[in-house]
């Protein structure tokens, strides 16, 4: 019985050993930050052909979600994070090798097509009557409020007072917010640029560049990746001209 | 070899809540309830749950005692119904609630046009709690109902019980540990409940964040807080349970010496 149990457990595909790296069928597990989903999806599909027997596996959460599953011992070969803090932390523990800035992101604001509130600039934000934007401790909260920090300088201390009024919900991660819009629920949402491309049922209206927050993101390989040179290959691919591009195309700015 | 079976599930059920408790300090727990978060959570939890099962006793109890009486397909059909909101991802329904009372929904405008808006409002957070909850009442209550003899309510109607006392004081207390089960089921699922309340109710701390949404902002956050609220989540959860359990015991036992 207990060697039954004992060969079920094994049968699950997590439980097995690492196994020494064999090129010609290598799986590359890749923890991406869920703004990343579309531009990664295009990027495993090129890396995927360039590299027969190469299976490239995407797990996509909020950054700090995937940060605590790398710490408990998830079988992670790398890591892309949105938010350049979880991967020094994973750096300090040891448990990456040093992260490389690869992309940056920027903040926008999305209405529904049909604009009910009538949000046509940033200047009109108070308008809405309904905004949702992300919570204070994922990433995009954060650059959020660091965004109305800095419109209180400019804007006015009731502007930001005006849009924070507006605030019914406060979501965990950034496709939460961008859904709100999306159903029509929300007259309008604060998201990073990437995730409003990456949908045809939002409307794009611009924050104004002096305001506007960089956000940067890091990529490392793991320190106990399954696949180490698969991993840096991969890393090494996302940096490259053909990564830059997919990326581009999915509204980031690639890293210098 | 069946002690063995029962024990492995047995561990994996207590294990890991076991696991989080020995890793949680005195220290940790007292600086958890004294985050700000927790106690608008708590409160919201504890309210809106206590009234989405008031909700659901009160409009599920005859709906499960026709269920149970009636043999006819309409019936067999709403069964059916009923169990579905149970295998549908709470976040689905979530969506179907907007769907149907957002602004885009079936009932959304009319209601607007009445002055009545109910996405990232508390009604919303107690609706997705009915909702995910109520079926696990209905479905217990039902088959509660079921053991109800017909014969012992005709013999009450014939002694001149009228037919809501027939029901209140001869069917309920046959069926009140099946009840009892079946409320404390759904309670436990409200009070757990998350994703339709997530994108139904939204996230806005004072206002729509229940426990399991405070927990998982918390888990963004800072991890150690998590576990904290969702032990103090689990032990009222228990508590609130066994009290539920003993409570026919200690009914019948007054009722005795009545």
């Amino acid at each position: 019985m207990r060697r039954l149990l004992l060969a079920l457990l094994l049968a699950l595909p997590g439980c097995r050993g690492a196994h020494p790296e064999d090129p010609a069928r290598v799986t590359l597990q890749v923890f991406a930050a869920s703004s990343l989903t579309e531009a990664f999806g295009e990027l495993e599909r090129s890396f995927e052909a360039a590299h027969p027997g190469v299976d490239v596996r995407l797990t996509f959460a909020g950054s700090q979600v995937l940060r605590l599953q790398i710490e408990q011992g998830a079988a992670a070969d790398v890591f892309a994070s949105a938010n350049p803090e979880h991967l020094q932390a994973l750096r300090a523990e040891g448990h990456v090798a040093p992260p490389v800035d690869f992309a940056t992101n920027e903040l926008v604001v999305v209405v529904p097509l049909d604009d009910p509130a009538g949000v046509r600039s940033f200047a009109d934000l108070p308008n809405a009557r309904r905004l949702v934007i992300g919570a204070e401790a994922v990433p995009v909260g954060r650059y959020t409020r660091r965004l109305l920090d800095r419109a209180a300088e400019t804007l006015g201390a009731d502007f930001v007072a005006a849009v924070r009024a507006r605030v019914v919900s406060v979501e965990h991660n950034v496709r939460l917010v961008r859904a709100k819009v999306e159903l029509g629920e929300a007259d309008a949402a604060i998201v990073y640029r990437t995730d409003a491309a990456a949908t045809e049922r939002v409307r794009v209206v611009e924050i104004p560049p002096a305001l506007n927050v960089r956000a940067r993101y890091p990529i490392a390989v793991t320190t106990r990746a399954a696949a180490p040179e698969t991993a840096a290959r991969f890393v090494a691919f996302v940096r490259s001209p053909a990564g830059r591009g997919a990326l581009e195309r999915h509204g980031f700015r690639a890293a210098p | 070899m069946g002690a063995l079976l029962a024990a492995t599930l047995l561990s994996l059920l207590v294990l890991p809540l076991g696991a989080l408790a020995l890793s949680t300090s005195i220290d940790d727990l007292t600086a958890g309830a004294a985050h700000p978060l927790f106690g608008p959570a708590l409160a919201l939890s504890l309210r809106t749950t206590l009234l989405s099962l008031a909700f659901t006793l009160l409009t599920g109890t005859p709906l499960a005692w026709w269920l149970a009486r009636s043999t006819s397909r309409a019936a067999r059909l709403t069964e059916l119904l009923v169990d579905l909101p149970i295998v549908v991802p709470p976040a689905v329904i979530g969506v179907a609630l907007l769907q149907t009372f957002g602004r885009r929904g079936v009932l959304g405008p009319p209601l607007e046009s009445l002055g009545v808006t109910i996405p990232f409002t508390e009604v919303a957070v107690l609706l997705a709690q009915v909702v995910v909850a109520a079926p696990f009442y209905v479905q217990a209550a039902a088959n509660a109902f079921r053991k109800v003899d017909p014969d012992t309510l005709i013999v009450a109607r014939s002694l001149g019980a009228s037919a809501p006392t027939a029901f209140l004081r001869v069917a309920v207390p046959i069926a009140l540990p099946g009840l009892v089960a079946g409320a404390s089921l759904a309670w436990a699922r409200a009070l757990g409940e998350f994703g339709a309340t997530l994108l139904f109710a939204g996230n806005m701390p004072g206002r729509t964040q229940t426990m399991p949404l405070a927990i998982f902002a918390a888990l963004e956050a800072d991890v150690r807080l998590a576990v904290v609220f969702a032990l103090v989540l689990a032990a009222m959860g228990g508590a609130l349970l066994l009290a539920l359990r003993l409570a026919p015991a200690l009914w019948r036992r007054r009722r005795g010496a009545a």
